[in-house]
């Protein structure tokens, strides 16, 4: 009896120490260097909703337009998030992968590449030669009220462009004005692109600090959302991270708070440093699937 | 005087307490209605069989296809995997507490499983994400937002549902089934196995599909574990990403209009009608299990 | 003889296996448990400070404090809504419905429909009726609507069973001393049944607390850099908050994401301890 006893507790030590084995495997930061170029390559993709994939596939002929039809040719088993972090972290867990995020949230956790050669800096963006951006929209529907005007007055003055400059985002201003508090009062309401969103909150809180009775209630969940909420009227501004269509354009008005580049992510251990444009389209339209076919 | 005041209360009271009985009926009622209300005539434009049976989603091309036969698959094949990973973990370990677990150990175990069925989903998502993705990357291969991934979480939100209700049904045996088995020679894991689980197996298969309704119905965890991606029925494969009925629906909802809110909104229909039958399922086993 | 020693050999071997494999899941359950607790507290716990609980919400201090504020604003009023309506329901289907009743079958079968329903059905419902049809836009007030018809079973059927286990003996004392039938249900039942009753209401506290899907499109994402109790606000409780930390692209959102992870999980413990105490109160009453 006690033999039995005894064993089953060593049974028992040894399943477990295989269950908490393979839990503990997976911390990351092994120096497994070797990267293997024929393994799969991990498309990573955000949701319809955003407006980065909007841009970013349409500027990269992922959307394939022909006559009336329109189409993302998006490679199937590609991997959508709802937001810039989930990219972040798959990226920065797969050694394999290759997404797009905003260039504003770019940080050491993954490693952002050239594109065509030209690396993504703020410099290439404004001067046009990193051509993979997009603009951020604030957009209003008919006559703005003060309080409203006033914000939008804040974000194009140079204190608004300082802090757009400063979240690494171009502020799209040429000659920007003076801005001086209001002290107006009341609500403005806020919805759509996540990545406008943490400029917006900056921008918020700048304004804020000017302006302390004004409050804000901001609802990011994608451009498109943004869009609509701001021509059917239920919000003041919508932000939007890609260009708005010929029929959202005719009701809105449109203004370009700041450009942003957007940046192609891998993971760190990744070698490859710069991608052809082409070999990018051909990686998310699914032509490429290796990263040997990469050159 | 006062008696008709009293029985004057007491037809008022059962008035109001009949009344907040109805409540109950009239929210499944309304829910029903407002949203096959807004649910069927997108079906209808749609048509029914490119809803159900086209596996192609692509509500922003034009011309846009809303086809959910491949999430409709996808749902099932992740709650599938999360009763093969849940079920046998989650009714060991119920034959565990009810007849192996020496009350210390008891004291223990029991309030982890009732701790367990209290973590918020998106807790479960959360590490999902962190622990469950990098792990299947590493063990299994592919790039680990995976059906197998999804399956292991909800396999693990499944264990309190089929341990607490297995628990109590296999206790519900009468200790006469047991001792007839010791009568006849047989060893207590045999008469646990070949006695008393076989006795207990309507209130087992109860929690099994409790189980299945909370996999199938889960949205938060899967959504951060399973990539998402709309997959053609031949891709479809163990450690590939998919997209759930429920995952559809919380990814495109918040910038969805016009049709495309619409078809959400019937994806939701689609998943109350699998809700609907898995209920009548389980009324159907409390009535025979009654007649018995 | 040879062959029944061993046939009971085997027979052992299989029992001693089987008695493992027994033990070895009641353990993992335990394990997976501390696992998760652990990854959540200890990556989430160090994080948490003084401004992140009770700061202004900006993008710095990520602050949970008007979202704790909203949590609890939700619970108080979707309980004053759904615990009268959940306990009423309970009284009529223990003490006054009569058995076989055509009716109380409608009434089961809606409330186990109910408990069926998943959160994001809830919540595409509370987005067409609260938010559209009746005109509360995304606010505090969709949500509190819909959450309290989502954990209305969870209090009718923890009620029902606390009233029905009340002994007979009790209802028959205060029939026959003259007391009404409903006084005895306000007066003797109902304080029997009382442990029951919280217990239900704790459990229901803990899926408020934890609930996402189904308010992310009634109560909304927007987050208010200070507490408001405003009903027409959108504002997010502590779970959306996990979520969109999660999937926000700020440089430390994850690390709050785990810190406000943490404080979810103290919450679940508060309630679970506080089930346990009430539930351990009614076994001991009997």
């Amino acid at each position: 009896m006690k033999k039995s006893k005894l064993l089953s507790i060593i049974t028992l030590a040894l399943m477990l120490s295989m269950v908490f084995a393979g839990c503990t495997q997976e911390t990351p930061g092994t120096p497994a260097a070797d990267f293997d170029f024929d393994k799969d390559i991990t498309v990573v993709a955000r949701d319809a909703a955003s407006g980065t994939r909007g841009a970013f596939h349409e500027i990269m002929n992922i959307i394939v337009k022909e006559n009336d039809t329109e189409v993302d040719k998006l490679v199937v088993g590609a991997l959508e998030f709802d937001g810039t972090d989930k990219v972040i972290t798959a990226i920065e867990g797969d050694k394999y992968g290759i997404g797009y995020i905003s260039l504003g949230s770019v940080s050491e956790r993954i490693k952002a590449v050239a594109v065509d050669g030209v690396e993504p800096t703020v410099e290439n963006v404004r001067s046009g030669s990193y051509s993979v951006s997009r603009p951020f929209l604030l957009v209003t529907k008919g006559t703005e009220s003060k309080l409203v005007k006033d914000f939008l007055k804040f974000t194009e003055s140079a204190e608004g462009q300082a802090i757009t400059n400063e979240m690494k985002f171009i502020g799209a201003i040429d000659a920007p004005g003076e801005y001086t508090a209001s002290g107006m009062s009341g609500t403005i309401k806020v919805a759509g692109s996540t990545s406008v969103a943490p400029l917006m909150e900056k921008l918020q809180e700048a304004y804020n600090e000017l302006n302390p009775d004004v409050t804000f209630e901001t609802q990011a969940q994608g451009s498109s959302q943004g869009i609509k909420a701001a021509i059917d009227g239920s919000y003041d501004i919508g932000m939007a991270s890609r260009e708005l269509k010929a029929e959202e354009a005719s009701e809105l008005n449109r203004y370009v708070l700041a450009i942003d580049g957007i940046a192609v992510i891998v993971n760190n251990e990744n070698p490859k440093s710069d991608l052809a444009a082409d070999d990018i389209t051909n990686i998310y339209i699914g032509e490429i699937t290796k990263w040997n076919e990469v050159k | 005087m006062q008696t008709r005041q009293s029985n004057f209360n007491e037809i008022v009271m059962q008035a109001i307490f009949f009344l907040s009985a109805l409540i109950s009926v009239l929210a499944v009622l309304a829910i029903c209605l407002f949203l096959f209300m807004r649910g069927i005539p997108a079906i209808s434009e749609i048509g029914f069989t490119d809803f159900i049976f086209n596996e192609k989603w692509g509500p922003v091309n034009i011309p846009a296809s809303y086809g959910i036969l491949s999430m409709i698959v996808g749902s099932i094949y992740v709650t599938a995997g999360a009763i093969v990973i849940g079920v046998p973990i989650g009714l060991m370990c119920a034959i565990f507490l009810s007849e192996f677990c020496p009350d210390n150990i008891y004291k223990i175990v029991k309030p982890a499983v009732n701790l367990l069925a209290g973590i918020p989903s998106i807790i479960y998502g959360f590490f999902g994400m962190q622990v469950i993705v990098p792990f299947v990357r590493e063990n299994f291969g592919g790039n680990g937002y995976s059906i197998l991934s999804a399956s292991i979480i909800l396999g693990i939100m499944i264990l309190p549902t089929i341990i607490s209700i297995s628990e109590s049904s296999i206790r519900a045996v009468p200790e006469s089934y047991a001792e007839g088995s010791y009568g006849i020679g047989a060893t207590k894991e045999e008469t646990v196995f070949k006695v008393m689980v076989p006795a207990a197996k309507s209130g087992i298969l109860t929690s099994i599909i409790l189980g299945i309704g909370r996999a199938i119905g889960e949205t938060m965890a899967v959504v951060m574990v399973a990539g998402n991606a709309v997959m053609p029925l031949n891709k479809i494969e163990l450690l590939k990403p998919i997209r759930t009925l429920t995952t559809n629906i919380v990814t495109e909802m918040s910038y969805a209009s016009g049709l495309h809110e619409s078809a959400l909104i019937s994806t939701g229909v689609v998943l109350f009608v699998f809700i609907i039958i898995l209920n009548a399922s389980l009324s159907l086993i409390s009535s025979k299990t009654q007649r018995n | 003889m040879d062959r029944t020693l061993d046939n009971l050999k085997q027979r052992k071997v299989k029992a001693f296996l089987f008695k493992s494999f027994v033990w070895f899941c009641g353990i993992l359950t335990v394990g997976i448990l501390i696992y998760i607790l652990l990854f959540i507290l200890l990556k989430g716990v160090p994080k948490i400070n003084l401004k992140f609980l009770f700061g202004e919400y900006n993008s710095e201090t990520l602050s949970v404090f008007s979202s704790m504020v909203t949590t609890v604003q939700m619970i108080v009023l979707s309980l004053l809504i759904s615990v009268p309506i959940g306990v009423f329901c309970a009284i009529y289907l223990a003490e006054y419905a009569k058995r076989g009743n055509k009716a109380v079958k409608v009434i089961r079968l809606a409330i186990d429909t109910l408990a069926g329903i998943p959160s994001i059905v809830y919540g595409l419902f509370g987005m067409i009726f609260f938010v559209q049809i009746l005109g509360f836009r995304a606010s505090v007030l969709s949500g509190i609507c819909t959450i309290s018809i989502m954990i209305l079973p969870v209090i009718i059927s923890s009620s029902e069973e606390a009233i029905k286990s009340v002994p007979d003996t009790y209802r028959e004392g205060s029939l026959g001393l003259g007391a009404t039938r409903l006084r005895t249900v306000f007066r003797i039942v109902l304080p029997t049944a009382m442990p029951g009753i919280l217990a239900g209401i704790i459990l229901a506290i803990g899926r408020i607390v934890g609930e996402t899907a189904a308010l992310i499109f009634t109560s909304g994402t927007n987050v208010l850099k200070n507490p408001s109790l405003n009903l027409m606000a959108s504002q997010r409780t502590l779970a959306i908050h996990m979520y969109m930390l999660a999937s926000e692209g700020l440089p430390h959102s994850r690390d709050m994401a785990f810190a406000t992870g943490s404080i979810l999980i103290l919450v679940v413990f508060v309630v679970n301890y506080a089930t346990t105490k009430l539930a351990g109160r009614i076994g001991r009453s009997q």
